[in-house]
């Protein structure tokens, strides 16, 4: 060895000859760790700017729930300022109408997550959804049943319903839904990091899957939701359990996209059937539903979901309630947009089959079952949803009551 | 740096892409510091995690002095000595058996060094004091000019540059002494 530069040139080689651990699976250690670190000590204080953020609309905070609303992410972004007189929601509603595909990519307290959704051809609802987790875990949609593969138990579980994806479709009719939710707010300024305009939108909803709300950011030129937040709560507190930082709109996405492949050693176990214990207490008042004494549970089931979406074709908003008493916390209005659908050319109009119970459970309250249910459509469509019955004893009077769809409904043809 | 500006300006409002981010920009280049620093290797994941652990308990009140880079790359190098320290008060290490082996297909830096010379750098790189191995890892790994190192470490420039001469000749009398040998 000569002098200190062939030393240098040695180590130089020397370093860069080391073997370090493979990224993916340092990743797997170090990012959960330091997100959910952040996320504990995240500051709870709103940026310096807040006090000039302008509320265009707010309506009366409250519990709104969402049927099958299965919904999506965050942005964010801070708004130091605003310079918009106004934003019209109107505005991102015909933005959106192009795009039948999305993906996102985003973070959950254990890693990360790519999700890619496809609408049908009428952009109505999402039917194709893969959650690609960086762990390795990866939870799809296939012929109306829902997957989630465990990489560590190299198991499948599987549930007969879509219990994935978006029972309405980014555009027009998502956007009005949040705009009749009670707690939505609007929030206009302009992101200092890239000068461009932004628009907040904010909601919470009680949905069939326990509390949830959201924060969706636009921007406001493209009109496009570029980022969301969605918690398992309603006040928006502690770490999300999503949160997109980005979003891709596709006006389309080749069926490739949602293949996926398990080992064929894996195991397949059928998830059981649940509903959120947050969701139960709801379901307890003797007043609600209909009495089941003397029937079978197959016979209550079919009396009370038979006369659950004929109060839907009625558009009977107290039967409504009093048979699906989740259902009293929300706004009529909403209620009116999600369920009823007044003006649109997909409300139900006719209840062709109501099938044998498919599957049965347990809440803390009784035993629970999903029966199946063929529907007819105005545009002379028909699609299938599952909804859960739950069943109770008070006393020594047997009863059931609704707590609601088991899934996204399925298009089954004409 | 500008970048790097932003990015702890959108981490300090708690943006979790902002994090994600840092952590993807700097990471390879510090799980080589790691690896360097470590007398065993098996901790290069654990410091990493540390040192973002740490990094991201301290959202809303970082302050950014310097480059970031240098910033994670000398916490690195206090996780490492740290950890070093550690090991030997558990008592004697041996190296040969906690390092790992050389990756099977080697990387054509791999290939220009045998791997005899390989371990023959990792032991003499082993019997450097701390400072001179960090600062040489430091500069020469990472790329940290010597005045920021200076800063970081709270030292004079001429005592970085001074400790990164002696490590150096330090390493060639290790080795030279390995070859007579």
């Amino acid at each position: 060895m000569t002098d200190r530069k062939d030393t240098k040139r040695m180590v130089e080689t020397y370093l860069g000859s080391i073997e370090t651990p493979a990224g993916d699976r340092v990743d797997e250690k170090v990012l959960p760790a330091a997100l959910t670190a952040m996320h504990k000590s995240k500051p709870h204080v709103a940026p310096a700017s807040h006090s000039i953020w302008r509320t265009i609309m707010t309506s009366k905070a409250g519990k709104v729930t969402a049927a099958a609303v299965v919904a999506v992410v965050v942005l964010f972004a801070v708004f130091d300022s605003f310079t918009q007189p106004a934003w019209a929601l109107a505005d991102a509603i015909e933005a959106l109408k192009d795009y039948r595909a999305v993906h996102v990519t985003g973070v959950f307290p254990g890693g990360t997550a790519e999700v890619w959704f496809r609408a049908n051809e009428a952009k109505t609802q999402s039917t194709d959804v893969v959650v690609r987790g960086s762990l390795g875990a990866t939870t799809w949609t296939r012929d109306g049943s829902t997957y989630h593969y465990e990489p560590g138990q190299n198991t499948v579980y599987y549930e007969p319903a879509v219990t994935i994806g978006m029972s309405q479709w980014f555009g027009p009719e998502l956007l009005e839904m949040f705009r009749t939710a009670q707690s939505t707010q609007i929030i206009q300024g302009k992101d200092p990091a890239t000068g461009r305009d932004r628009v907040m939108l904010m909601c919470s909803l009680i949905d069939v899957r326990g509390p949830r709300s959201w924060v969706m950011e636009f921007d406001a030129d493209s009109k496009l939701p570029v980022a969301m937040k969605q918690w398992q709560n309603l006040d928006r507190s502690g770490p999300p359990s999503f949160d997109a930082f980005k979003i891709v709109y596709y006006e389309d996405l080749p069926d490739s996209v949602f293949d996926v492949q398990v080992p064929g050693d894996a195991k397949r176990v059928e998830k059981p059937l649940q509903i959120p214990e947050e969701t139960v207490g709801i379901l307890a008042n003797p007043q609600d539903g209909i009495s089941a004494e003397g029937m079978t549970q197959q016979e209550a089931a079919q009396k009370i979901v038979r006369a659950l979406y004929e109060a839907v074709i009625k558009q009977d908003m107290n039967g409504l309630k009093g048979l699906s008493p989740l259902c009293r916390n929300w706004g009529d209005d909403f209620l009116r947009k999600i369920v009823f659908k007044p003006d649109r050319d997909d409300r139900i109009v006719e209840i062709i089959e109501i099938g044998q119970i498919l599957r049965t459970g347990q809440s803390s309250l009784g035993p629970i079952a999903a029966v199946p249910v063929t529907l007819k459509l105005k545009n002379g469509k028909k699609v299938q949803e599952q909804m859960i019955v739950q069943f109770r004893s008070m006393g020594d009077r047997s009863s059931c009551v609704i707590h609601g769809p088991y899934g996204i409904a399925r298009e089954i043809g004409q | 740096m500008i970048e790097d500006r932003f990015l702890i300006w959108r981490f300090n409002r708690g943006d979790s892409a902002a994090l994600c981010r840092i952590y993807e920009k700097y990471r390879d280049g510090l799980l080589k510091a790691a690896a360097a620093l470590l007398n065993d290797r098996s901790g290069v994941e654990d410091v990493l995690h540390d040192v973002f652990v740490e990094f991201a308990l301290s959202v809303g009140r970082f302050e950014l002095r310097g480059s970031l880079k240098g910033y994670l790359a000398v916490c690195v190098a206090n996780r490492a000595r740290d950890r070093n320290r550690m090991v030997r008060r558990r008592g004697s290490v041996d190296l040969v058996e906690v390092r790992p082996e050389p990756a099977s297909v080697p990387g054509p830096e791999l290939e220009a060094m045998s791997r005899e010379m390989v371990a023959k750098l990792d032991a003499a790189m082993a019997e450097l004091p701390d400072e001179q191995r960090e600062i040489i890892v430091l500069h020469v790994q990472s790329k940290l000019p010597f005045r920021e190192i200076a800063r970081l470490r709270e030292i004079s420039i001429n005592t970085a540059m001074s400790r990164y001469r002696y490590g150096l000749d330090k390493l060639r009398s290790i080795l030279n002494g390995e070859l007579g040998s």
